[in-house]
């Protein structure tokens, strides 16, 4: 894996902070009429390798127990059925509610470009969004500044996904009292020989204040809370068309019934709660869930699974019409695997990814080939935004 | 010039100038640096870590919790009288209560030695190894085991040889705890073959591939991930029952036997002696030479890295058999090593250290932990065994921007010096007089500390 120059990456990180609106205006497409500022994207990055047998298990496939044995006998009798003959795990109550209300689509059998098995790499190829990984531009980035909006990651520090392109506003709780606005001001003029903190100052106290970032009462850490404030500021601020939400934990080499059932429960308490706090926004948005890769088929020797190739893909949110499972199943049986181990990739995740953002944003070919340059856009319809409401 | 080259020796390898610092500085910083690398002065520094918690007494405290564990379990199951219920809860609570308190302690200590230790270049050291080794403290096991792995394998060994370094690293009970070698078993070997849910556990082998030595840039293949994997089983943690003893141990029933080949190299020694070659040969690669000189000279000097420097490491590293204590030598007598301004973003722990030490600044144990937390680097939980980022991308976002403000004026709030003298005394030539207008006009001494604290050449190192 060869990872690009990193003066060049480093410079492109300075020229996006120092002059992050030419950036937004140069980008500005036809689209930008289009794109109304109530249909947001959120796209939740699970770290980690979420196995998508065990979140979405495929019932109907006569290999699924003699691969997975105990880890997967149980979910025959508890999990929630749904179309094709998969099933969602019994901790997705809210998203098979949403489910069946035509608001949550499972794409099964999809992977990154990536065909190794490091997570960091993996991760970060996913967040550039190319076949080859770029550390200073991430695929969000890239498509919400197409449309003329900018970007929100709710994490301490801006996650690869959200470099580049366009401004991006980040966000996560405090424990200290909001500086007050005399030392901000101060600050201004003490960094007025260095340009690079000029900038990040700059950037710091515009996002503050417009976000009305800051928070009341004891903040928690946990995804829901997160996902909550997500949907509160995104529902607040008509210039923020997309935001990134992250979730640790998935990389479960053991003990993974017991880690994936708290895993689940909590990512899908975060559906519930995202929906929750978009109020009315929900009904024109789109929730996009994907994870870096997925795991071996087989369980390993600890209750658990390694590192794999295909996981699946959730769509959710009001526009998305539901109700539905899409994507080729490869099989289980030993010859169906990708190199013996791993459930095999039938389509790019990005070309799912490149759909919804047609679809929901009306980006033009041109833009998505901006995005995502090394894939073509499935055909599927996924949203339902032709409907009535 | 030499008067620059002091603060900036201080500054940028250490944590921070203050009175004593610099008269100990003299006129020779690079003396004062490399005489911080010395046997001598490592054992003397050590003392610190003398009576603290330890990976045994970690262990067993974590045996008396599974124990407990069990307990409650067959009291639920049969019923038992609720005197003993209470009587094992009890039991369980000093067991988790003792495990907090002497956890933050250890964890606590790298950060309070950077604060006062006359050492400062040394105990940086060692949290640049602690990240280049990172674990996380992600349940209750790791939380136990996590801080003695800095004390135990890696403070000892900074200034040694990287072979001896990587060694002791891997056969941590933390290490292979937190990647999972401890459950990796030959697949051929007849304990495997018997239990059909225990076999190989490639994650040990391959973060040492991808981020303690070769890096991921690096040409090596899954098949020598593999390998390397086969190679490590049997490297567990005993139980400290029977014949076991409480700490690393070597498991040959679960070692897979026979010869493996490692970047076109066999390897045909027998027992825990083939991944010991295998790790002495990975410590000795121009590869390794490389990827850990470029991270040092990236954390010690510029984000952008510089070849020239990083070449004459290599070279040391490779006629001197990775000795730390040359290879630093050769960064430090670099002039790139001594460039003004200074480029380096503090990251949360150096700007949390640094403050402390010019302040004088005495916050408790658990102040540090939910200082750095807010700010983003809580110890131990970088969530990836790549650890924490180290370039100024990752610590300048608006967020975290924000969260260095809020941190100095709540921090500038509880100190009481002079900020103009402190700022004269800390930074020296180093003070723009741009930042010492901006002071003499705060509203306030807790204003200028905070101006102080948030100035340019605070903030970088």
């Amino acid at each position: 894996m060869h990872r690009r120059d990193f003066v060049k990456s480093a410079l492109a990180g300075w020229m996006y902070l120092h002059a992050p609106k030419v950036f937004a205006d140069l980008s500005a497409p036809v689209a930008q009429q289009r794109a109304s500022t109530d249909k947001k994207l959120i796209w939740i990055l699970l770290r980690g390798a979420m196995d998508a047998l065990h979140a979405l298990p495929p019932l109907f496939d006569q290999n699924l127990d003699k691969h997975r044995g105990a880890l997967s006998r149980d979910l025959h009798t508890t999990a929630l059925k749904i179309d094709r003959g998969f099933a969602l795990h019994p901790a997705f109550k809210h998203a098979h509610t949403l489910y069946q209300q035509g608001q949550f689509l499972p794409v099964v059998a999809v992977a990154s470009g990536y065909r190794q098995r490091s997570h960091f790499d993996g991760q970060d190829q996913m967040e550039s969004g190319l076949n080859q990984t770029e550390h200073e531009n991430g695929w969000l980035a890239r498509a919400v500044a197409s449309v003329g909006q900018e970007g929100l990651a709710v994490a301490q520090t801006i996650p690869i996904a959200l470099r580049g392109e366009g401004t991006t506003n980040n966000w996560f709780p405090s424990q200290f009292k909001p500086a007050d606005d005399d030392l901000l001001q101060r600050l201004t003029h003490l960094y007025s020989d260095d340009a690079q903190m000029q900038a990040w100052l700059s950037e710091a106290i515009n996002s503050r204040d417009r976000l009305s970032m800051q928070d009341k009462g004891s903040p928690q850490v946990k995804f829901p809370y997160l996902a909550e404030r997500c949907g509160q500021m995104l529902q607040q601020n008509a210039g923020i068309g997309a935001a990134m939400l992250e979730m640790g934990g998935w990389d479960t080499h053991n003990n993974q019934a017991n880690r994936l059932s708290r895993q689940f429960s909590e990512l899908d308490a975060g559906l519930a709660a995202l929906q929750q706090s978009l109020g009315e926004t929900w009904q024109k948005s789109v929730v996009i869930v994907t994870t870096e890769f997925g795991r071996t088929v087989k369980v390993n020797g600890t209750g658990g699974t390694d590192h794999g190739t295909a996981s699946a893909l959730f769509l959710s949110g009001g526009a998305i019409q539901g109700k539905q499972v899409l994507g080729e199943w490869p099989g289980l049986a030993q010859e169906q695997l990708y190199e013996q181990r791993d459930l095999k990739p039938t389509s790019d995740v990005r070309s799912w990814i490149s759909a919804v953002l047609q679809q929901h944003w009306g980006l033009t070919s041109t833009q998505l080939r901006h995005v995502f340059p090394d894939v073509q856009a499935v055909t599927h319809s996924l949203l339902a935004s032709l409907k009535a409401h | 010039m030499t008067d620059v080259a002091s603060y900036l020796a201080a500054n940028r390898f250490g944590y921070g100038v203050t009175p004593d610092i610099l008269r100990a500085i003299g006129n020779q910083p690079l003396a004062w640096l490399t005489a911080q690398l010395t046997t001598e002065r490592v054992s003397k520094l050590l003392a610190v870590t003398k009576g603290h918690w330890t990976s045994d007494v970690a262990l067993q405290h974590l045996a008396k919790h599974a124990q407990n564990k069990r307990k409650m379990r067959e009291n639920s199951n049969h019923g038992n009288a609720a005197k003993q219920q209470l009587e094992t809860d009890r039991q369980e609570m000093a067991v988790k209560k003792q495990l907090a308190k002497q956890v933050l302690a250890l964890t606590a200590l790298s950060i309070e030695q950077g604060i006062v230790s006359d050492s400062p270049f040394y105990w940086h050291l060692v949290d640049f190894f602690s990240n280049h080794f990172s674990v996380s403290a992600n349940n209750i096991q790791m939380r136990a085991l996590a801080p003695t792995l800095e004390v135990e394998a890696i403070a000892p060994r900074v200034t040694g040889n990287f072979s001896d370094l990587l060694q002791a690293v891997t056969a941590h009970p933390a290490m292979l705890f937190y990647l999972n070698n401890e459950k990796s078993f030959g697949p051929s070997t007849r304990f495997a073959q018997k239990r059909k849910d225990k076999g190989l556990n490639e994650n040990l082998g391959r973060e040492i591939l991808e981020l303690h030595t070769l890096g991921v840039d690096s040409e090596y293949t899954q098949g020598d991930v593999t390998e390397l994997a086969k190679a490590l089983t049997g490297w567990s943690i005993g139980r400290g029952i029977r014949q076991e003893p409480n700490g690393f141990m070597f498991r040959d029933v679960v070692h897979e036997p026979g010869e493996r080949v490692i970047l076109g190299k066999r390897y045909s020694q027998p027992g825990i002696k083939q991944g010991q070659a295998i790790l002495t040969d990975l410590a000795n690669h121009p590869n390794t030479a490389k990827h850990v000189s470029r991270k040092l000279v990236q954390h010690f000097i510029t984000d952008e890295g510089n070849e020239n420097i990083v070449a004459k490491m290599v070279d040391t590293w490779l006629s001197q058999q990775g000795n730390l204590a040359k290879v630093l030598t050769t960064m430090l007598s670099h002039p790139a090593s001594w460039q003004t301004p200074a480029v380096k973003l503090k990251t949360p722990r150096e700007l949390l250290i640094s403050s402390c030490r010019v302040c004088s600044l005495a916050l408790d144990k658990e102040d540090f932990i939910r200082h750095l937390t807010n700010l983003g680097q809580r110890p131990f939980n970088a969530g990836s065994p790549a650890g924490f980022k180290d370039n100024q991308q990752a610590w300048s976002g608006p967020h975290a921007m924000m969260s260095r403000i809020e941190w100095a004026s709540h921090v500038s709030r509880i100190v009481q010096v002079e900020p103009i003298q402190l700022a004269q005394q800390s930074l020296g030539p180093l003070l723009s007089k741009l930042s010492i207008q901006q002071m003499q006009q705060a509203e306030s001494k807790a204003q200028a500390l905070s101006l102080l604290l948030l100035s340019p050449e605070f903030q970088r190192r």
